[in-house]
């Protein structure tokens, strides 16, 4: 007999990271390699307890350890939280279709992630810097509510800048409502889209974040000529199975599960009610 | 396809015989509708050969209700099931489809499967819930089986579909070479069945089915008030031989994992909900269109089947009393309006 799709692959805690007053990134060491490309997305189970599936933030490249940014807002993320150094917790996967960073090559490539949308742009931005000379230039867009509540502090307002000097990386960073400290940019994230200088015609855009945040981002995408086929959407649905049996993650007949959760705008723009 | 004949008395001598060595479920008196049983000296005269579907749809004896998944269930059952009909035959090809054919194979299904002898039945009296004529079905097994029964006026036609079915029978001398008038008997019997399951369901109209691609809008639903009735208890989804949505729950085992498999229903309020408390789908009209549409157009895209199979159990289970055939005729003439 297969080995058990369902059993997952035991991981030791060795660290949990609080990033904002609603978002951890736990840490994790699999008991065996547990290998992913960025966008795909695996099933967390804490056992005795419930699973989720997440995008690990952690880079692809990484084959120690493998992170996920957490946001609470349910039972299952509740005890996510809790998690101590020492514990066990179970990952399933990789499930899913990643981001195709083949077709990526050669291209300007605008990334834009807002909240905990940060966290599957994080393992794709670790995995696009490892490999930078393939691509004409990243433009790394990134909002969140308060200064409070940016995910990735340290990376974001510091190692990460850096790089700019060594590769074609600049930021444009964001925050819907600032504070006094705040040197950067105020608005919802889609205000650092205004004034880009982006050539659209040889640009992918990759988009994640909440729905609101998603449904109008694309919209200025669209506006300033991003074709359909060029906006990368991470999607998000209930989900048990993560391959394609359970149903749940329908989005017409599309499985975020298979088909996704990576997609373009052009694959979803006729199905229903995407932006929930 | 091999098909042999068996007078009904043989027939019944040579069940008895397989009682001893064989766990076998068989449709038994209930009075309208069959319901499923297991085989003892007793309730094997009472099996029913000469109806239509059972009460239960034939998907519980390979994916039940709840289950262990993480460990997988060690010990499965070899079993005979006996009176699947055509209907669910067909959703047995969707059950495969899911949890057998693709990348990710389910353990328990898998091992079902290879445990069972399917011995399928021909419709002989459809109730008035049936409607397989619409959705493209003959009443009468063709494929999918290890054996099918077709009872004639002193026995039965039996047709073996797979090497198994041939194994079941072995060498039992009391099967013999159906005869060309026994099959000639058999063909007008099934020319009659259809003809009655067409008549039945004159007033239903399937023909543009297609056309349901892409009424998504719960405005075109909101016109079909017979969905108001719906109380979303899921008997429809429970009963229909090719739903297989279900969820997964960890079970407290200290430092084990311990995963069960759970039917779930998308007309329940919570299946799409996430933990954020939205869903894409609030309202009960598109919870009922969205059904329809995943029977009738997500299943096609998704397998190249139609996911619905005409046993009309969605029918005489709802407690709504919503007939179905009515609804989609209804849709479909709303759109071509709008």
């Amino acid at each position: 007999m297969d080995q058990n799709i369902y059993k997952p692959i035991k991981c030791e805690v060795i660290d949990n990271i609080k990033e904002s007053p609603t978002i951890n990134t736990i840490v994790l060491k699999p008991e065996k390699e547990f290998s992913f490309l960025a966008g795909q997305f695996a099933s967390l189970t804490v056992p005795g307890f419930g699973e989720a599936p997440f995008t690990p933030s952690s880079s692809p490249f990484d084959r120690e350890k493998l992170e996920f940014t957490v946001m609470r807002v349910g039972r299952v993320t509740e005890k996510i939280h809790q998690l101590k150094k020492g514990d066990i917790v179970g990952v399933r996967g990789p499930y899913g279709k990643p981001y195709p960073l083949e077709k990526f090559k050669g291209k300007e490539i605008l990334l834009v992630g807002g909240g905990v949308g940060l966290a599957p742009i994080r393992a794709l931005f670790l995995a696009l810097v490892e490999t930078y000379k393939d691509y004409k230039k990243i433009v790394f867009c990134c909002g969140a509510r308060t200064p409070q509540d940016y995910i990735y502090k340290d990376k974001i307002f510091g190692e990460w800048q850096n790089l700019c000097e060594k590769m074609p990386l600049s930021f444009r960073i964001t925050v819907d409502k600032k504070d006094k400290t705040w040197k950067y940019m105020e608005g919802v994230v889609t205000c650092t889209l205004d004034g880009l200088d982006i050539d659209v015609k040889n640009a992918v855009s990759v988009v994640c974040g909440p729905p609101i945040m998603m449904k109008f981002t694309t919209l200025k995408l669209l506006e300033i000529g991003f074709s359909e086929k060029d906006i990368y959407l991470s999607m998000e649905r209930k989900m048990y199975c993560g391959v394609g049996h359970c149903r749940h993650c329908l989005i017409g007949d599309l499985f975020v599960c298979k088909d996704g959760p990576v997609f373009t705008y052009e694959e979803l723009k006729d199905k229903p009610n995407i932006w929930v | 396809m091999e098909k042999l004949y068996i007078k009904f008395d043989e027939w019944q001598n040579f069940l008895n015989g397989k009682l001893k060595e064989n766990k076998i479920y068989a449709p038994i008196e209930n009075g309208l509708i069959p319901i499923y049983e297991i085989l003892n000296e007793e309730n094997f005269k009472k099996i029913v050969y000469d109806k239509a579907r059972t009460v239960e749809p034939f998907k519980i004896f390979l994916y039940p209700f709840k289950e262990r998944i993480v460990p997988e269930v060690e010990n499965i059952d070899k079993i005979v099931v006996m009176g699947v009909t055509a209907c669910d035959l067909k959703g047995l090809e969707i059950l495969d489809r899911v949890f057998k054919e693709g990348d990710f194979k389910d353990p328990n299904y898998t091992k079902r499967r290879e445990n069972i002898i399917i011995i399928s039945f021909d419709c002989k009296e459809p109730y008035p819930t049936c409607f397989c004529s619409l959705v493209g079905i003959k009443p009468y097994p063709e494929k999918n089986f290890d054996l099918n029964l077709c009872k004639t006026e002193n026995g039965f036609v039996v047709e073996i579909g797979s090497e198994k079915g041939r194994d079941f029978i072995g060498k039992d001398t009391r099967f013999y070479q159906a005869s060309e008038s026994q099959i000639r008997e058999r063909e007008e019997e099934r020319n009659k069945v259809i003809r009655k399951i067409e008549e039945m369901n004159r007033d239903f109209d399937f023909k543009n089915i297609e056309d349901l691609k892409g009424i998504y809008q719960k405005e075109y639903w909101e016109k079909l008030k017979d969905i108001e009735n719906c109380v979303s208890c899921g008997s429809c989804t429970f009963n229909c031989p090719t739903c297989v949505c279900f969820l997964l729950e960890d079970i407290t085992d200290v430092g084990n994992f311990r995963k069960v498999k759970v039917w779930d229903s998308c007309l329940f309020p919570g299946y799409a909900r996430m933990a954020s408390g939205a869903t894409p789908r609030p309202s009960l009209f598109e919870r009922y269109g969205n059904r329809l549409l995943c029977k009738y157009w997500y299943m096609m895209e998704n397998f190249g089947i139609l996911g619905c199979t005409g046993c009309g159990r969605c029918i005489s289970g709802c407690i709504g009393k919503i007939d179905k055939r009515k609804v989609i005729t209804e849709i479909l003439r709303e759109k071509v309006k709008i």
